[in-house]
Order: structure tokens, then sequence, then C-alpha cells
């Protein structure tokens, strides 16, 4: 299994193995030597800036070219090996240089965001570990281990959601991320479990490789036969299920979705961090790693069931107020998209708009982070009691953040997916393969696609509310109070550096060349399915055409509701609206329902252990008592009565003939005489 | 000397010392106390390190694989035509002591240390301790069923006094309670030794034997006799070995506990002191695990194999069980309690299913927990020496007030809800994997058993995160105001370097698994060999 590899490629490797530990090593650093010193960010940053560096080299010799494979023993159990390695191919070099170079700027953000948090040097020791779990889940080669980082995710971004672990509301919020994730968990667990059972092995080449295990097996009369074993079908549904829990869970599709809008009580950069590159693009990652996995059916599932949370979350970020929580819901929505194309085929798609998404998302976080953090500084100068991240008390800060709102615009713009952005690129590319895949398939599966289309125009839609909202218009802050002091602007160094970088990043040449064409984009290349870079039909005109004008439309009409306020306005009040506002009661349905359920069952539970375990217990306790109490009555009054009674007789008796012999001679002389009588009387009567 | 004659008797001989010392000494009790766990500690890592792995080595059924034997005659009496009693001194270990042993002995140090937290008859309270140290000790070496017996029930004695005279306010109920339920599973035990030994002949001198190695070879039974596989004898109305087995289940099964026998344990870890708790917890429970493997499956096998649905069941009613009991809980040492039963549940669900990787994940699983709930039981015991109070919402914020605690607090919770990196993790997957493998490796257990055990890990991160939410997050808030406030002061220079060795065994067994995997493999693999045979 394990061939040698040659001088260079063993480098690579070890480049790999750096670029993963070194943010560790920064954790260590922080964790042991620095403390709350400034210069832990410092450290962190410096880590990740050579992660990035490296990650880029391993991808350039690793992409396209070969995979790299090491593994050594990690533990023996039973006749299991374990082996511990690094799997270097396209898929897990592309994410390795993405979240390396995401977090980048997100670390030099940091610094300045948080320079004023007591908490800085905690801050910058979770974000290191957080960023070295996400890049060694990506290139682990072993379920184990995949499991192990995948958990580690979690931990970490626990800890970073609650950092400010005195607001009840992040603890709240941080407890309901892990314990959504550990449903996730478990169901992850239980998948490689199965593919344990079935295949004796953790191995992720050996399992999901192009000529590896899975790809050999087949499902025939219930049963699911693999090249080593098999085991009945229902267990490959089951495994299925859970890698889908998984999923849903990290990556927050339907039902497991309602951790991440609540995620947003960390710091924003963090939520950046979560939203672009780590945490949820684990899920997606997980989708690639085991696409070999599922089946047409459960391929459809997926699909239906990204598309419906993508329209799901697309409706509910329509209507939020708060300016993190549009854009979560916006991350929801996108992953769907993400899910959804995994689900119709579009595997290149969908690891397409995973890269381009990290970018756009991040930036736009970064956006709102300053946004937030200037509101914050006008709120703290002027004693307001306002939510500053309530979009409806902002306005008119283009003039304000000049740098901000260009960034602003272009993430904007990529997020809807206008040409010459990356977001353009990779979103026709989905839809036009869904379209394509609902080809020849019944009016059912035209939902899928039709809905993606919905969702598009809906993204339109709520993107220009917000940069409207935010930008346009006037300060109404302001306006309410006019006396107010402001004086905020774009920032340190700090600030603007991550912006440019990452707007640059939102814009087509990083892609392509070709700032119309996603076929000619060269990620698509790095991955199987070359068929879809024919440009067999209309789709692939039409779609693209069709999509933008009615998202210019979508604006325009946005602006005009917004901005010139002269057109009709939304009804505020409604079936619909309130639905969207309320985030489809889901939340509201899991704290009612299920997690009154668990409560009361545990309740009961408990009660029946008092009661009725414990109860029997007692109970025996109690027989027994009363059968020693008895026994003691019984000893007391009958076996001793008896005796004392024997006694008591025997003590009359006695007492009686003892008055015969006291030594007076009158009793003697009756004694005598009563003899004598008795004698006679015998005589008398009896023996004659 | 034979080491692990030393390891067993030394505690009984500082124990001596204590009780010679004249009661104006007592300050030097504790140090007295604790320089002879060190000492065993010392010894045990040594036998650790020197212990040899390999086939040869294996042990379970072999005599000859066992290492560090000493075998002497205790008890022999010639009963002329009835042959001769045969009772020995022998003891020995393999691969599945060996590690339990270690953390025992590591277990013991800690529980010492905790004992420093005691006031009142300092004398009895560390002979005691010392008495029940040896007598835990000597259950994982002794070999011999008699032996084994004495141990089992000498520890018994020590426990009822440390529960009952050093305990919470309802100690004696507590005490009494544990003391009876025990003791109802061990009379039984003794009946149940006794028709072994009349079944059973040693093969060298002809005599009946109370080997528990002998007992597990088939050749060795007396034709004829109660319990020999082929006799088929009945014990009333049922097969004497199922009784046999069921018998010895239940003894056990108390000890870990299995639901439903495990309600002594919650009172009796709430009664108890910190130091009994932590033995309780750490090392009592594990005598349980211990003794099913050693004893119940080792001389029953075909019942075990026969039983193992039935074990496997019992096994995931603890785990769901005690998780939903734990998630009912508003006292934090009463919630750790059922946690206990539920992540024993793990050990059971792992032996049951009888593959390599269930009862390595098994073994693991109460190496884990031995090391995680002495810490978490270490842990309360902090709040509640400096309060006096333990209610989960009599504090909130203690993150704020006690930041060096609440590092321990989560490092404790996180690991014992299976966070890969510590050991509970590598244990409880592998005893799932176990425990789903079984069916397609033996037949044991059908699939659905793993799914329901996993959904323990859930639960247990339900109530753990609940309670660090609502203990040691938001704002500070204490019921006893300003008085608490200044009670609670952080962590000491004690504390820590007694919590310190645990979170590193802690990690250190989640990162190398091997330092466990590698001593118990070759004894795993030959019981689940010889479990196979039946």
């Amino acid at each position: 299994m394990n061939q040698p590899l040659s001088h260079t490629d063993a480098q690579t490797v070890t480049l790999a193995l750096i670029a993963v530990l070194l943010p560790f090593a920064a954790f260590v650093i922080n964790f042991l030597v620095l403390g709350k010193s400034k210069a832990t960010g410092w450290v962190s940053t410096l880590a990740i800036l050579a992660s990035a560096v490296l990650g880029i080299t391993v991808f350039f010799k690793v992409w396209d070219k070969q995979v790299m494979h090491v593994q050594y023993l990690w533990f023996t159990i039973g006749t299991t090996k374990l082996y511990a390695g690094v799997l270097l191919n396209n898929l897990s070099v592309l994410l390795l240089a993405l979240v390396s170079v995401i977090a980048l700027p997100v670390h030099i953000y940091s610094t300045a965001y948080m320079n004023d948090d007591e908490g800085y040097g905690h801050y910058f020791r979770y974000l290191s570990f957080f960023c070295f779990s996400m890049l060694a889940l990506v290139v682990v080669d072993n379920l184990m281990l995949f499991y192990a980082f995948w958990e580690l995710v979690g931990f970490s971004s626990y800890l970073l959601i609650g950092f400010w672990f005195t607001r009840d509301s992040a603890v709240i919020a941080n407890k309901k991320a892990f314990i959504m994730n550990r449903i996730g968990d478990i169901g992850l667990l239980t998948a490689i479990i199965i593919l344990f059972t079935q295949y004796h092995t953790f191995d992720i080449a050996a399992l999901f490789g192009s000529d590896g295990l899975i790809v050999r097996s087949v499902i025939t009369h219930g049963e699911w036969v693999g090249p080593v074993g098999h085991i009945p079908a229902v267990w490959q549904y089951v495994a299925f299920g859970g890698i889908f829990l998984a999923v849903a869970a990290k990556s927050a599709q339907f039902p497991l979705h309602t951790w991440l809008p609540d995620a947003m009580e960390g710091p924003t950069s963090v939520s950046a961090l979560i939203h672009a590159a780590t945490m949820v693009a684990a899920g997606v990652f997980l989708l690639g790693r085991a696409y070999a996995l599922f089946t047409e059916t459960e391929l459809t599932i997926l699909a239906f069931v990204g598309c419906f949370t993508a329209f799901m979350a697309a409706t509910i970020a329509l209507t939020q107020n708060d300016l993190k929580r549009i854009l979560a819901y916006s991350t929801i929505s996108q992953l769907g998209f993400m899910v959804m194309a995994m689900g119709v085929g579009a595997y290149a798609s969908s690891l397409f708009h995973l890269a381009t998404h990290a970018f756009f998302k991040c930036l736009l976080f970064l956006v709102a982070g300053i946004v937030i953090h200037q509101v914050k500084h006008i709120k703290d100068d002027n004693n307001l009691d306002i939510d500053p991240q309530n979009i409806l008390h902002l306005g008119g800060l283009r003039k304000k953040l000049p740098l901000t709102f260009i960034a602003a615009i272009i993430g904007g713009l990529a997020l809807i997916g206008l040409p010459l952005t990356s977001g353009y690129l990779s979103k026709d590319g989905i839809l036009i393969q869904s379209f394509e895949w609902s080809e020849g398939r019944n009016i059912f599966f035209k939902l899928v696609p039709t809905f993606g289309l919905l969702n598009t125009w809906l993204t339109a839609f709520y993107v220009s509310r917000l940069i409207i909202k935010v930008f346009f218009g006037e300060f109404r802050l302001q306006k309410m109070n006019p006396h107010i002091k402001i004086h905020i602007g774009d920032g340190s160094w700090q600030y603007k550096l991550p912006l440019i970088l990452l707007a640059v990043c939102c814009l087509f040449p990083l892609f392509s060349l070709n700032p119309l064409l996603y076929e000619d984009a060269w990620l698509f290349h790095g991955f199987f399915q070359i068929n879809f870079l024919v440009r067999s039909n209309m789709y692939h005109t039409i779609i693209p055409a069709l999509v933008n004008v009615l998202s210019i439309g979508v604006m325009y009409g946005a602006w005009m509701l917004y901005v010139k306020r002269n057109t009709w306005s939304v009804p505020q009040t409604g079936f619909l609206f309130r639905m969207s506002c309320n985030e489809w009661y889901i939340d509201k349905f899991y704290n009612r329902v299920i997690v009154k359920f668990v409560l009361i069952l545990s309740d009961t539970l408990y009660w029946f252990d008092i009661k009725v375990v414990d109860g029997l217990v007692n109970l025996i306790q109690s027989i027994g008592i009363a059968f020693s109490k008895m026994a003691a009555w019984f000893d007391h009054y009958i076996i001793d009565g008896l005796l004392n009674l024997l006694a008591a007789v025997v003590q009359g008796i006695g007492d009686f003939a003892r008055r015969f012999q006291r030594g007076k001679v009158q009793y003697y002389l009756y004694s005598m005489l009563l003899a004598l009588i008795v004698v006679f009387i015998l005589k008398i009567l009896i023996w004659t | 000397m034979n080491i692990l004659t030393l390891l067993i008797f030394a505690p009984i001989l500082f124990g001596f010392i204590i009780l010679l010392l004249p009661s104006s000494w007592r300050a030097s009790f504790k140090y007295i106390t604790l320089i002879a766990t060190l000492l065993q500690l010392g010894i045990s890592i040594w036998i650790y390190l020197n212990f040899k792995t390999g086939p040869t080595n294996a042990g379970i059924n072999f005599v000859d694989e066992f290492q560090f034997v000493q075998k002497l005659p205790w008890i022999h009496l010639d009963l002329g035509s009835a042959g001769s009693m045969q009772i020995d001194y022998f003891v020995g270990i393999d691969g599945i002591s060996v590690t339990l042993l270690v953390m025992t002995c590591l277990v013991m140090v800690i529980a010492a240390v905790a004992s420093w937290e005691i006031k009142g008859n300092l004398k009895g309270f560390f002979a005691l301790f010392l008495l029940l140290d040896m007598a835990v000790i000597g259950v994982f070496c002794a070999l011999d069923f008699f032996l084994f017996y004495t141990f089992y029930e000498l520890m018994l004695l020590p426990l009822y006094f440390l529960i009952g005279m050093w305990g919470g306010a309802r100690r004696e109920y507590a005490a009494i309670k544990f003391f009876l339920y025990t003791l109802f599973g061990s009379v039984f035990m003794l009946l149940v030794m006794v028709g072994l030994y009349l079944s059973v002949k040693d093969p060298v001198t002809g005599n009946h034997t109370f080997n528990m190695i002998y007992m597990m070879d088939q050749a060795n039974y007396i034709q004829g006799s109660v319990f020999s596989v082929l006799s088929n004898a009945t014990l009333l109305g049922m097969p004497a070995r199922t009784v046999g087995f069921v018998v010895l289940f239940i003894a056990f099964a108390i000890k870990v506990p299995v639901v439903p026998l495990h309600t002594w344990l919650p009172d009796a870890h709430v009664e108890a002191p910190t130091p009994v708790s932590i033995i309780l917890a750490g090392v009592l429970l594990k005598i349980g695990g211990y003794g099913i493997i050693r004893i119940c499956m080792s001389l029953f096998p075909d019942v075990a194999h026969s039983g193992a649905f039935w074990l496997g069941l019992l096994g995931v009613i603890s785990i769901l069980y005690g998780a939903f009991n734990a998630l009912a809980q508003r006292d934090l040492k009463r919630m750790i309690a059922y946690s206990s039963v539920s992540h024993m549940g793990f050990v059971l669900l792992g032996l049951a299913s009888q593959t390599a990787e269930g009862v390595s994940g098994a073994v693991m699983q109460m190496v884990s927990h031995g090391f995680l709930s002495t810490m978490l039981f270490f842990l309360v015991g902090v709040v509640y020496n400096r309060v006096h109070n333990r209610d989960i919402y009599n504090f909130r914020g203690l993150g704020t007030l006690m930041p060096k605690y609440t590092v321990y607090i989560m490092i404790a919770f996180f690991a014992s809800l299976g966070l890969p990196g510590f050991s509970a993790f590598i244990a409880e997957a592998f005893s799932l994997a176990g425990a789903f493998k079984s069916h397609s490796v033996n037949g044991l257990l059908p699939y659905w058993m793993a799914v329901c055990g996993s959904v323990g890990i859930l639960l247990s991160a339900a109530y753990l995160l609940w309670t660090l939410q609502r203990m040691f997050f938001g704002k500070i808030a204490l019921k006893g105001g300003d008085i608490w406030k200044n009670a609670l002061t952080d962590l000491n220079t004690r504390e820590t370097l007694t919590l310190l060795p645990l979170a590193l065994m802690a990690l250190a067994l989640g990162l190398m698994p091997s330092l466990v995997f590698a001593k118990i493999n070759d004894s795993v693999l030959a019981l689940v060999e010889f479990l196979q045979i039946k």
C-alpha cells in the first residue's frame, strides 16, 4: 500500500505537513509561552502566512499531476492496523491552499479587530487551533483521523463562538452549535463504523479511490456486496444517512442548519472564517471525499435537500434586519447550492463554487465587521442604546467608509453572480448542469433547477437590500439622534489590506481568463467530469443571460424600493412575511418539541429511577425490616413468652409450696392435719 | 520476593505503621499514605515497562503465559478419603490486568492526595484506605478464585466504614445500601465458587482446585459434576451453567454498575467523601468489568456466547438510561455518577460483542474512565470543599472566578464526552465499532445496538455542555453571595499537580492508544479466540 516516494514527492508531503502543523505550533507557543501578550497575534499570523505560502506551493506541485499518499502505523487493535497519513490529491490540495489563503486576511484583520479585547491572547490561540484542525482535516488519509479533526473543528468553533463567554446568548449559541454538530458527528461515526465493518479498513484512498473498494461494490438482492464481505443493503443507506447528517450539521443544511445563524455570537472575524473556508466547507469537502459511496437515489436526495435549503434560507434572508444574520442565511443558501450541485452530479462546479464563495463571503463578513465596529464606536462615544448590527439604523455609509463600500459592492456582485466576478463563473455552471440533469426526467425533477433559478433572484434582492440599507440613502442613526458625533473611517491597514486582497480574488481573473464562460475555468479541469465542459446545448447560453438580466431587474427594483421609496412598499404583515421573519419557525419547533421531549423523557426516567428502581430496592428493604420486626415480635412474645410463662408457673408453684415451710409450728400442725384428713378421705372414699 | 506480592502487600505494611504510630503524629499519616501509593505506582510502572508482549505471553487460559507469577500453597488440608483441600496463594497478570493495575495505582495516588481534606479520625481513615488499596490490587492479580473472593470481600469492609463514617449527611443510608447491594451479589457468588471447586480437578495433583485458569479448561472438569458442560446438570430447573453465569454476572454487574442494579452508585457517590468517590468510580467499577472478563466470560464462555445479546442489550440500556438520568440531575456529583453508569455501559457493550475491537475498546474505556472519572470527582470535590454545595443551579459564571479550574473542568468534560485526542474517544469509537462488527463476525449482536449506543455520545454532549453553560459561563451569580465568592478561590498547587497528570494521561492515551493496545492486544486476541472455541 505504501509505494516508495521519490525525493521530491517526499519533500512535497513534508511541506504539506509543515503547512498543517505551523498553526498548531503557533497554538502551542501562544498557549505555553506568550499568554496574553500582543505578540500572540503576530505569531499566529506569521504561522498562517507561512502555511498559505506552503499551501500554494504544494498546490502547484500536486494539482493535476499526481496523487501522493504517505502513511505510518499509528496503532494496532486486534488484527486491524490503523495508519496515520497524508493523502494529497486535487481535492485536498485545493482545500489546503484555499483554507490557508482565506485564513490569512482573517488573521491580519483580527489583529486590529480584537486589539482592545481582554481575551486577545485566547482568541489567537483558538484561531490557530481552528485553522490547524481544518487544515489537518483536508489532508488526512484515514477516516478515524478524519472524524477526529472533524470534531476538533467543531470543538474549536465552540470555543470561538462562545468566545465572549460571559454573554448568555453566546454560550447558548455555542452549546447549540456543538450539540447540532454532535448529531452530525454520530452520523459520521456510524457511517465510518459501517464502512469499517464492510471493508475492514479506514483508509480513505483504499475506500473511495477511483478503483477503490466502494467502486467495486454492488447492491444486489438486498445485500451490499463488497470485495471483502457483505452486509444487508439497508446499511448502505444508513451509511449515506449518517454522512448526510454529518454534512447537514457542518455545512448547515436543513434540518440541522439552525446553529449557524446563532453562531454569529462569536467575533465577526471568526464568522468570516467559519462561513468561508473552515467549518462549513468541511461538509461539502466530506461530500467530495465520499462521493463514490452515493447511489443515484441518494444523489437525488442530496439535490432536493440542497435545493430546499438554498430556497428556504434565501427567503429568510429577505426579511432579516441583523446584518450578520442576513449574511448567515445567505451562507446557508449558498451551501445548499453546493450540496445541490453535488446531487446533480456537478462535482467540479460544486467545489468551484465552494472556492469562489469562500472569497466573497469572507469579504462580506469582514465588511460587516468594519461596519459593526464603527457603529459600536458611535454607540460607545454617545452612549446610545442600539443594536449595532441592525441595518435599520444604518445608511449612507458609502461616503464615510469608501473602501469598505467598494469591497461590499464587489462582494455583493460576486454573491449575486454578475459577470466579471468569480461568482458568475461558478454559479451559472451549477444552474446549467442542474438543467441538464433534469432533462429527460419527469416534471418533478424540474423543481430543482427552477428553484435554483428563483434562488438567484432572491439572492439578488436580499444582497441589494443589504447594501442599499447600509451604504446608500442617509444615515438613519444620525437622523434619529441629530447631535451625535461621528468620527468613523475604514480603519488601519490591517483592515484595508485584507479587504483589497479578498476583493481582488472575487474577480474573474483568478479563476478564468475568459470572464463569461465558466467552462474555461482552470479549477474545472482538475476534476474528473470533463463531459460538462462541452457546450452541447442551449442551456449554456440561455441560462446565464436569463439569470443576469433578471437579476439586474431585481436589483433595480430593490433600488427603487429602498432608495427612491416612490413605488409600492412590501407588506410587513401576512403569513409569508411572518414565516420568513421567524425563520420558518424551525428553531421554535426544535425548542418546543424536540428539546422539550428530551427533557421530559430524562425527567421521567429519573422519576423511574428514584421511584421504581430505587423504590423496589427500598421496598425490599422495607419488607426485610417488616419481616425482622415480625420475627422480633414473635421472638419476644411467643418464644420468650412461652419461656416466661413456664418460669412464672414454676415460680407460682414454688411460692405456693414455700408457704408450708416457713418454720411456724401452727403451719406444721395445719399441714399435718391436712395430710391426715387427705389420707383418711382417700382411704375411706377411694381405696375401699 | 515476587514483585506482585510486594505490590499487593506494600500498602498494608504502611497501614500497620500508621496504626502503630501515636495519634499525636497524625499530621504525618497522609504523607505516609502518599508514600505508600507512590511506591506502589513506581512498582506498577516497573511492571508495565517489563511486561512482555507477544503471542506466547497472552495469558487468558494458559497458566504458563501469565507473568510475574507467584504460587504458594495456602490452605492445604488432607481430608482423608475425600481427597485434599487445595487453596493456593496464586497471583499473576496478563494483558487484561496490567493496564488496569497501572491505572489503579495512579488513581490511588490521586485519592491519597484528595484525602488531604479529611479532618476527623485520621488514623482510622488512612488505615482503612490502605487496607482498601491492598484489596483492590489483590483482586486484579489473583488467579485463584478463593483468593480473588477473599480480596473481593475484603474491599467491602473498609469501603463501608469509609462511606459510613466520613461521608455526608445521609452517609449511613448510603453505606448500608452499598454494603447490602454488594453483599447480595457476592453471597451467591460464593455458592457458585464452591460449585466450581467441586467440579474441577487440578490436572497435576488431582485435587479439587480453585485455580481459575484450570476452571477455563473443560478437560479439567470432573465427569458428571454440576458445572461440567457434558453433564447438562440443572439447578432450579435451569441449566446449571446458565445459573452459574447469571449469578456471577449479577455480582459483577452490581459493581459495574449495570442498569437496573445501579441505584447504590448515585447515593454512595453523593455521600462518600471525595477520595472514596474517586476510588469508587476510578477503581471499583473497573473491578466489575474485570470480573466479567476474567470470571464470567472466561469460566462460562458457552453461556457468554449464547447470552451475548442480553449483555449487549443491558449495555445499551445502561448507556442511554444513564445518560438520560444524568440530563435530569441538578446535583453535580449525582450527574457525574449517572454519567459513569452511561460510560460503563460502553464497556459491557464492547465485551458483549466478543470481537477484538470491542474487547479492546472496553478495556480502553475502563482505563480511560478510571482517569476521567477520578478527575471529575476530584473537580467536584474542589468546589464542594470550598462552599459545601454542589447544586448546579446555585452557581453561574465560575469561568470568570476560577479560570484555571474551568480549564480543567473543560478538559475533563470534553474528554468525557469523547472529544478526539482524548482516551474516551478511542475507547467509545472502538467499543461501538466492535459491537457493530459483531454481527458479521460472530453474529452475536444485532447491528442496531451500536447505532443506539452512539446516541449516548450525543446525550453526553448535551448534559455536559449544559452544565458548562449553566455553571461556568455567563456572569457571576452565586447563591451564597460574597461569602461564596471569597471562598471560591482558584486551584492551588496541590490540586493542579493532582489534576495535571490525569489530564496528561487522558491526552496521552488519546494520541497514542498503543500505550494500552500494545500491551493488551495479544491477550485480547487470545480471549476472543478462546470465546469463539467455547
